[in-house]
């Protein structure tokens, strides 16, 4: 039993995936069933039994390790989890998606996700990473009818199938220089033991590409706009925030503990994605009037920060991407999720325009979304200010002062797109904007949350803070 | 728990007002909204007034200390207290925001609750930056400040109010970003020296640093401080922002809000930094100088009223900034008597524009022209906050210019020399404009009928000129409480030991540093 112990989140989420399944194959065709029940009954379930695991550091299979870090990664993958859960109901609907599919899906996305945050393995890192990848592809195609998710989807899938080859190539060469093996100890005592210089650069660059790929770093990030365009809102809400969550949770355990020994070759590199991925990100967004799209670009800047954390390569660093991976997920979601539940099957309400006077209509939702927004652009007192200036310390400590100057001057830059979108909401006459339909007391309460949560973490983030410190002790 | 009531009873009537509104824009509960707001602002003053009160006038450190762990992880706490310098800049935004918001009482009808919640907002976290002495703390505060303005300017401004607004918001956050690199900079120098990271101000002074990392820092700090002041040539965002921002964000921008810039040199950038802020300190006064004059010519050329004030605030804070950079005991002390000087007398002169425009809908000067038959009272009211803001002897602004003057001649006497020019400048442009909007026949058929102060004008009138005499013939009763603050932060950045606040300082000798 206790080798399961720590597979039991994972297995608690697919099994909630199968009851949604089962769930849509037993319903009679147009009775209403929430099927969302499902995901929140195993999210929640997924969350407690990883607390009931904290500080357990249990391993399952001697490949899969439910270290702190995995837990913490975990606990921000539930709370992403059941907010798109929470959003979810009125918008498949609304947006005629097939509810059993997109439910089943994303469940099975997020045990993707909680795998690759949570494997010790190369290998199953990949395996994690294709579960995650497959269902995601699926999910940007679900509006069979669009054009535009289609060429999305198939964008995403092509481009996606190239990186995982690029991935699979680096574990390749990780296997020949440890003569054997693909877990990350054996990787990393193989690299500490006298480093075939050539065959560990190969596997640090490979790896680096895969990761950077499922990051949207630049240059890698080509896929990213259009994907998030393409793709339903609620479907760009999940993904812009999960499978970041779990690819940086991958990609700090792998290069700063089995590669860590290689420092001195990746940091320049990865310092200087990192400059230009929160270059571009920022400079790009001030140019899109597509709200999906500028949230794209945002969200790439965002992993430009986050890459800070791992060029920091310290304690500071570590947790700092930690805590940020949880503000940004709550402040990303809300901000998505809002555009999501205003949009309809016939009217995306995606376009900045379609915001303005929202303040007028609905006060309600232009006060959430100007906050997830502010929290976006790192304005005290929310969380987005605590995490940005937490990886950017970690950046200072190290000296990085270049990086962290980039980093500020991109967010000021950033904050100029998501002002545009308040200016939107309160500075100009509705006008044209289109009708926009009502929104559940079970969304709103989502959105209240993810807000409290915005404000937790910026007023009181003491305690996360600690928490994040003790995840990382794990990865050295 | 003196210091968090001040700070926070503004924001918890923010939310009253909020509750006081209802749900949605309905202007039947306008009054109930305004009467809320008022009775909080005025509490909120009463309470700063308090806190004079109880301050004890000749102990220099800071009073009304409270030190509570907030994020023991890094060496943040929550720490608050007020010495000479702050106490009077907390009171005077207590003092202004009920007047900032009894002025918009008639021009502003568009969702006054909203309106109302970002004042009082704004008033908490200005006042939060005068009170923290923990530099993370401090950074909340400043950064916190921006995002109430940009509202008040961007929804109840003028036409170009959403320019104005994103201009002012960008534009004051390039600078304040760096410093935040900066502050995280010296708080990890400070615990390489000592082994304990923290942000605690009074532990941070005299952080031993490089003369490489103490000049960028200084200069990162600066330039922060400078953008907010304005400084010449850093003032272009403020023209723009008076101009388009509705009468009580006027009021509140140029009142406390261009003083956190100056108070932020003095607490700040000046002590952390000495050898820096002694090396830097000629170069910024020359700015300080070519913005005094600078300010002055553009401003008599105006043809706005607004925009006129606007330019005559870079020229007064010019002289506020000369008077830091002295680092004389005489001119710190005037240039943190003309920072209240400059609240009360420029902000009186926003609710004067604002008086006019709500009632002729125009603050061209060349619409106007002898109000003085007209409206008798105001211009009245008028002509004395003018003499205050051109510095006339038994006004507040005299005592501020002339002490500046005086640390400014000991310390380079040709440069004060073309300083002084600022104050026959200031005397030109203002009495001009004075001259023609009020003197003379009655040119323009519109201001013939205008009604002269109403009662809320009164209200708004009487405190404001009352206190430009008050501060103009009792200055000692300010000056007083001030000094010894001010003695210990010029002793600061000249590098003397100060004692008996906590920490010894580390002497930092830095080669080819000029004393």
């Amino acid at each position: 039993m206790s080798s399961f112990a720590a597979t039991i989140p994972i297995l608690i989420v697919v099994l909630s995936a199968i009851a949604a399944m089962m769930a849509e194959a037993i319903r009679h065709p147009g009775e209403r069933m929430y099927i969302a029940g499902f995901g929140l009954i195993g999210l929640v379930g997924a969350a407690v039994a990883s607390c009931f695991l904290w500080d357990t550091d249990a391993i399952s299979f001697g490949v899969v390790r439910a270290d702190n870090f995995a837990l913490f990664i975990n606990i921000i993958l539930c709370i992403i989890g059941v907010l798109t859960m929470l959003f979810s109901n009125e918008v498949v609907e609304r947006e005629g998606l097939p509810a059993g599919e997109y439910y089943a899906l994303t469940l099975f996305a997020i045990s993707g996700m909680m795998l690759m945050a949570a494997a010790t393995d190369l290998l199953v890192i990949f395996l994690a990473l294709e579960v995650l990848s497959l269902a995601v592809y699926v999910l940007t195609g679900l509006r069979r009818a669009s054009a535009p998710g289609a060429e999305a989807a198939f964008k995403y899938f092509l481009l996606g199938a190239f990186s995982s080859a690029f991935f699979l190539y680096g574990i390749a060469f990780a296997f020949l220089l440890s003569n054997g093996s693909t877990r990350l100890d054996a990787v990393a005592q193989a690299i500490a033991s006298g480093p075939n210089a050539t065959v560990s650069l190969l596997a640090v660059g490979l790896l680096a590409v895969g990761f950077c790929f499922k990051v949207s770093a630049v240059p890698f990030h080509m896929w990213t706009p259009d994907a998030y365009e393409g793709a339903p809102t609620i479907v760009t809400a999940f993904m812009s925030t999960g499978v970041k969550a779990a690819a940086f949770g991958a990609f700090v355990r792998v290069f700063l503990s089995s590669f860590e020994p290689m420092q001195v070759q990746w940091i320049p590199v990865l310092s200087a994605i990192a400059a230009a991925t929160m270059i571009l990100g920022a400079v790009m967004g001030v140019l899109q009037s597509n709200i999906k799209r500028m949230l794209a670009y945002s969200s790439i800047a965002h992993a430009g920060y986050l890459l800070l954390g791992i060029v920091a390569a310290n304690a500071a660093g570590k947790s700092a991407v930690l805590f940020y991976l949880l503000t940004y997920a709550v402040a990303n979601l809300g901000a998505l999720g809002i555009v999501a539940l205003l949009g309809t099957a016939e009217q995306p309400h995606d376009q900045l325009r379609d915001f303005a006077g929202l303040w007028r209509t609905r006060p309600a939702l232009a006060g959430l979304m100007t906050v997830f927004l502010l929290s976006l652009g790192g304005f005290p007192p929310t969380a987005g200010f605590i995490g940005k200036w937490y990886i950017f310390s970690a950046a200072v400590q190290e000296g990085h002062y270049t990086l962290a100057i980039i980093g500020v001057l991109s967010s000021v830059v950033s904050v100029f797109f998501y002002l545009r979108i308040v200016v939107m909401m309160y500075m100009t006459d509705e006008g044209a904007a289109p009708a926009r339909p009502p929104i559940s007391a079970t969304a709103m309460a989502g959105l209240s949350l993810a807000m409290l949560a915005t404000f937790y973490l910026g007023v009181l983030p003491t305690r996360v803070i600690d928490y994040a410190l003790q995840s990382i002790q794990t990865i050295f | 728990m003196l210091l968090t009531a001040i700070v926070f009873l503004p924001l918890v009537g923010a939310l009253l007002v909020l509750l006081a509104g209802g749900r949605g824009d309905r202007p039947e509960r306008e009054g109930a909204v305004r009467a809320t707001a008022l009775a909080v602002s005025l509490v909120a003053f009463a309470a700063t007034l308090l806190l004079w009160w109880r301050f004890d006038a000749a102990d220099p450190a800071f009073q009304f200390v409270e030190n509570r762990a907030w994020l023991p992880q890094f060496g943040i706490s929550y720490h608050l207290g007020v010495d000479g310098v702050s106490l009077f800049l907390v009171v005077l935004t207590g003092f202004l925001t009920p007047l900032a918001l009894l002025c918009s009482w008639e021009s502003t009808h568009k969702n006054v609750k909203l309106f109302s919640f970002f004042l009082l907002a704004l008033e908490s976290a200005m006042l939060g930056v005068f009170v923290s002495i923990d530099l993370f703390l401090f950074y909340i505060f400043w950064d916190a400040v921006l995002i109430p303005m940009y509202f008040l300017i961007g929804i109840w401004g003028y036409e170009r109010r959403i320019y104005a607004a994103v201009k002012f918001i960008l534009y004051t956050m390039v600078g304040s970003i760096l410093m935040l690199v900066a502050i995280i900079g010296l708080s990890y120098a400070h615990g390489a020296g000592s082994g304990q990271q923290t942000f605690n101000l009074l532990e941070l002074y005299g952080t031993a640093l490089s003369w490489r990392m103490e000049k960028w820092f200084f200069l990162a700090f600066a330039l922060a401080f400078l953008i907010k002041v304005p400084l010449f040539p850093f003032h272009t965002w403020l023209p723009d922002a008076h101009v388009e921002a509705p009468t009580a964000g006027s009021v509140i921008l140029a009142g406390v809000m261009l003083k956190m810039g100056t108070y932020g040199l003095l607490r700040f950038a000046f002590p952390l930094f000495p050898n820096a802020a002694h090396y830097f300190a000629p170069y910024i006064a020359v700015l300080a100088v070519v913005g005094i004059i600078y300010g002055a010519l553009v401003a008599m050329v105006q043809p706005d009223m607004k925009k006129l004030v606007a330019y005559s605030s870079v020229s007064h804070l010019g002289f506020v900034v000369l008077g830091l950079c002295s680092n004389t005991i005489q001119g710190v002390e005037g240039a943190v008597y003309q920072m209240l000087n400059h609240g009360v007398s420029t902000g009186g002169l926003f609710m004067i524009v604002g008086m006019l425009s709500d009632r002729r809908h125009t603050r061209l000067i060349a619409e106007y022209g002898g109000l003085k038959a007209v409206m008798p009272r105001l211009v009245a009211c008028f002509l004395l906050v003018t003499l205050s803001s051109i510095a006339l002897p038994g006004m507040n602004g005299f005592i501020g210019e002339f002490l500046i003057l005086l640390g400014g001649f000991r310390w380079m006497a040709g440069m004060t020399a073309f300083a002084a020019t600022g104050v026959i400048l200031s005397a030109v442009y203002m009495l001009w404009m004075f001259q023609r909007v009020n003197y003379g026949e009655v040119t323009n058929d519109k201001n013939r009928a205008l009604p002269d102060l109403s009662g809320r004008e009164w209200a708004l009138m009487i405190p404001t000129v009352a206190m430009a005499i008050f501060m103009g013939v009792a200055p000692s009763l300010f000056l007083r409480t001030m000094e010894p603050s001010v003695v210990r932060t010029v002793d600061r950045t000249n590098g003397v030991q100060v004692t008996a606040e906590s920490v010894p300082r580390v002497p930092a000798p830095a080669a080819g540093v000029r004393r």
